[in-house]
């Protein structure tokens, strides 16, 4: 077994209740991942050494999922609705004009860390669409904007990129432009 | 906090809980003072209910006025959230929307009484009277729901989700605390969900009362109840509300599920996208097992239920029942052939039940009112009633609770038709692996499986999507075939291959590169797909195949004509400035997020090759640019 360090004992201490065979992987991986923004390969390991699975098992599963991630997140994802009623009234002109605006792929993030944009699914708030969610890792904020139009989308991808925090561009102003 | 009773018959110990919560509930119905309820749901919390709910906090505190504040599940009406209850002493409580937290005031004063609560704001009463408020039953949104008011979801608006008492007080766990006295064996029980017809919501309507028997008579005494709250298609969120809206009443039908199948153990496996569902099912869960109706000895029998609830982490595949098993079962969620079926092996390899979360919230009905209440509603292949959200190009964006069999252009009728200018085009159902259909077929169309399976077509577990004619069906077809190939989860070469080269020619023919084989190729991919081991494989060419058949013109306009007439399709529309004096053009030119449009005051033009058709310019200068089709290039076959 790899050396105990801090680091480990704190992500050990997080899943301490946690057993093995027992459907207990996903709740580790949300656990761990709630935490720290993102799943370590260390963290992986602990998992598995408390799940008695090895961290390629681990890895396996947590890969299968669009939730979990490898790397750091950024401090503000856009979280972007792929649903067809919000398809339906430019959807893909509003997700084409933030991938512009921040020069990133979808699922990817600004070189400095403080955008993101992502796939999101349908939570069924459709009377909202089209819209995007914010969501800001250090405040767990998690907030709809919705009847969106590119044009909004653009300033509000801007705002973000150029240092608004999620509650500034969730004032309205940002929007009205 | 509800407390187990340590002595008496299952019934007894039954009713000194109710007999307890009784008075509360009573004291929540007919307030002292009256009561403001903010909706409390995903979709209000959308649209900005915590700001509400805290504006009129602040209201009251500041007018100390004589009110009290609390919470209950929007009822449908999706389009007027944050919705608003006010209960006033009589009883009467006059729902309200949308209120803002700029309406505040105005909802406080209509609780004091300082202003009359009939108001603009006003929708509906859903008890009592008030003079000059229709009842909110009579709005045509409504209309379609039973006659005798709701069944399934009958406690949204009259209690709080999160107040067991209220679930108690209003005939919950009546039906699992009498079944549990002996009332009925677990045999009887399956009998009368079989008698029913009760079928899964999950979209099969395989009975599930003769899945319930497959479980019952699986070898072996460790036996699993799943609930499947996976509810992965994009526009359907009726598992949700269910969730949000009565936890307990999931809790009880799973309760009823595991008696009747001799299951110590189940899992609610809900999709990650639903905080709020799932922290709803958490509490549900403890505080059953603290009011003895979950863990061991229930209600002081030998009948013993462990629920855990498993949060899903984005896989559209761990919908399906064994890709969901596996999922729960510390493994990537891919599904696997069948047989085995569930029953035979499931979680942990022990024989397991799948139902959706809707077909066991069914179930207290089924054995509080029997069989023969539960079919007086719905049509001979499809019993009961069911929910269904609505979204689109509708005005009424809900859902509502309607008997299986009714016209789907009633429902049309019931979501106040099309917004204003725009004509249905397209109805969508069934999520990803659905379907397309035409407007044309409205007519021939009613909410059951069968008329829309007589067109290929599938109904679903409940979203319907409603398209207008400003939308491309071809593009729309690229959505979904991009979805089921993203969500492939790789075990078959026919379906994750298949599925990209599908969406690799749909999407050449929204770029403009439509090839005259392509249709012949789809054809081609698609009946491989249909080798795949699961249902996602075999279905997902099914929107495709719609759209050649049903949109076949459009199609063939997008592919040989090369235009789209929707406007859509990058490769087939091109932007062009069409007044160079409008001053909102300088707004354009800097909205722009790839800055295509070029040149000084007075001869901007549009850069075609770095535009990417988003739509920001027309939105801010919609008289200075226009959106349109691209003029047709003459191809040249080149020689080589
Ligand atoms: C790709 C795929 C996704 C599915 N997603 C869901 C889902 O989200 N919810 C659901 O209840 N059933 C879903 N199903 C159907 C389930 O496999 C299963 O049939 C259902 O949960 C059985 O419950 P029922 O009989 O109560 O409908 C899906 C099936 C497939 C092939
Ligand atoms: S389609 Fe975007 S919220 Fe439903």
């Amino acid at each position: 077994m790899p050396l105990e360090t801090e680091s480990r004992a704190q992500i050990r201490a997080l899943i301490a209740d946690l057993r093995p065979d027992h459907g207990d992987l996903l709740a580790a991986l949300h656990r761990v991942q709630h935490e720290y923004g993102f799943l370590s390969r260390e963290a992986m390991e602990v998992v598995g050494e408390q799940l008695h699975l090895f961290a390629a098992q681990v890895f396996g599963a947590a890969s299968y999922y669009e939730e979990f991630r490898f790397d750091p997140p950024a401090a503000v994802d856009i979280r972007w609705c792929s649903g067809p009623a919000c398809r339906a009234r430019n959807g893909g002109g509003i997700r084409d004009a933030m991938l512009a605006t921040l020069a990133v792929p979808m699922d990817g993030q600004t070189a400095d860390g403080r955008v993101g944009i992502r796939l999101g699914q349908c939570i069924g708030t459709c009377e909202l669409a089209p819209q995007i969610w914010i969501e800001e890792r250090a405040t767990h904020t998690n907030e709809v904007v919705g009847n969106l139009n590119a044009a909004q989308a653009v300033r509000l991808a801007r705002a973000l990129r150029d240092g608004a925090t999620a509650r500034e561009v969730l004032g309205q102003d940002v929007l009205r432009g | 906090m509800v407390s187990a009773n340590p002595t008496g018959s299952p019934l007894e110990r039954y009713e000194a809980m109710t007999a307890a919560a009784a008075p509360v509930y009573a004291a929540w119905r007919t307030p002292e003072r009256p009561r403001i309820d903010v909706a409390i749901d995903t979709s209000s919390l959308a649209n900005g209910a915590r700001a509400t709910r805290d504006a009129i906090t602040a209201v009251v505190a500041q007018t100390n006025a004589a009110v009290d504040l609390g919470q209950n599940h929007g009822y449908g009406m999706q389009w007027l959230q944050p919705l608003v209850t006010v209960t006033f002493p009589d009883g009467a409580s006059v729902v309200y929307g949308p209120i803002t937290a700029a309406e505040a005031t105005t909802i406080v004063d209509i609780a004091t009484g300082r202003v009359p609560a009939t108001s603009t704001l006003a929708v509906g009463t859903i008890a009592g009277e008030r003079a000059g408020i229709p009842s909110l039953r009579e709005h045509p949104f409504f209309a379609l729901e039973p006659a005798t008011g709701r069944r399934l979801i009958h406690r949204l608006g009259f209690t709080d989700p999160e107040n067991m008492q209220h679930y108690l007080a209003t005939g919950g766990y009546h039906a699992a605390a009498r079944m549990l006295d002996r009332h009925q064996s677990p045999a009887q029980v399956r009998q009368e969900l079989i008698d029913s017809a009760l079928g899964g919501r999950g979209g099969g309507n395989f009975p599930a009362g003769t899945k319930w028997n497959f479980l019952a008579t699986a070898p072996g005494d460790e036996h699993y109840v799943i609930c499947n709250a996976d509810e992965g298609d994009p526009g359907a969120w009726v598992n949700r509300v269910i969730m949000e809206g009565d936890p307990h009443l999931l809790v009880e039908g799973l309760l009823i599920a595991a008696y009747a199948t001799g299951s110590r153990g189940g899992f609610i496996y809900i999709r990650d996208e639903y905080p709020l569902a799932i922290a709803r099912m958490e509490q549900a869960v403890r505080e059953a097992e603290a009011a003895g109706l979950l863990g061991d000895g229930i209600l002081g029998t030998g009948v013993n239920l462990e629920l855990r609830v498993i949060r899903g982490a984005g896989a559209y595949v761990c919908g399906e029942e064994t890709g969901l098993i596996s999922s729960i079962q510390d493994s990537r969620g891919m599904p696997r052939v069948k047989p085995p079926f569930p029953a035979g092996s499931g979680v942990f390899f022990k024989p397991s039940n799948v139902n959706n979360v809707e077909t066991y919230a069914n179930a207290p009905m089924v054995i509080e009112h029997g069989a023969q209440w539960y079919i007086e509603y719905g049509t001979e292949r499809m019993r009961g009633t069911r929910l269904f959200s609505f979204s689109g190009d509708i005005q009424r964006v809900g859902f509502m609770e309607v008997p299986f069999g009714v016209p789907l252009a009633g429902v049309i009728d019931a979501c106040g038709g099309m917004l204003p200018g725009q004509q249905l085009k397209a109805i969508q159902s069934g999520g990803p692996l659905g379907s397309m259909l035409p407007a044309r077929e409205v007519p021939n169309l009613s909410m059951e499986n069968a008329p829309f399976s007589a067109l290929d077509a599938l109904m679903g577990g409940g979203g319907i999507v409603f398209l207008g004619d400003q939308v491309c069906t071809i593009h729309m077809a690229e959505m979904f075939a991009q979805f089921v190939e993203e969500e492939s989860c790789g075990r078959c070469t026919t379906c994750h291959g298949g599925n990209q080269r599908q969406t690799e020619i749909i999407r050449r023919t929204i770029a403009g590169d439509g090839r005259r084989e392509d249709r012949h190729n789809l054809a081609l991919v698609d009946r491989t797909l249909q080798f795949s081991n699961c249902v996602h494989g075999q279905f997902s060419p099914k929107i495709v195949r719609n759209t050649l058949r049903f949109f076949s013109d459009e199609y063939e306009r997008h592919s040989s004509g090369r235009t789209c007439d929707a406007l859509e399709c990058e490769g087939l529309i091109q932007f062009r400035v069409t007044n160079q004096r409008d001053p909102q053009l300088a707004e354009a030119q800097a909205i722009c997020p790839t800055a295509a449009i070029v040149g000084a005051p007075g001869n901007r033009s549009v850069n075609d090759a770095l535009c990417i058709r988003c739509g920001a310019c027309t939105d801010v200068a919609p008289n200075a640019l226009v959106r349109e089709a691209k003029p047709a290039t003459p191809r040249i076959l080149a020689l080589s």
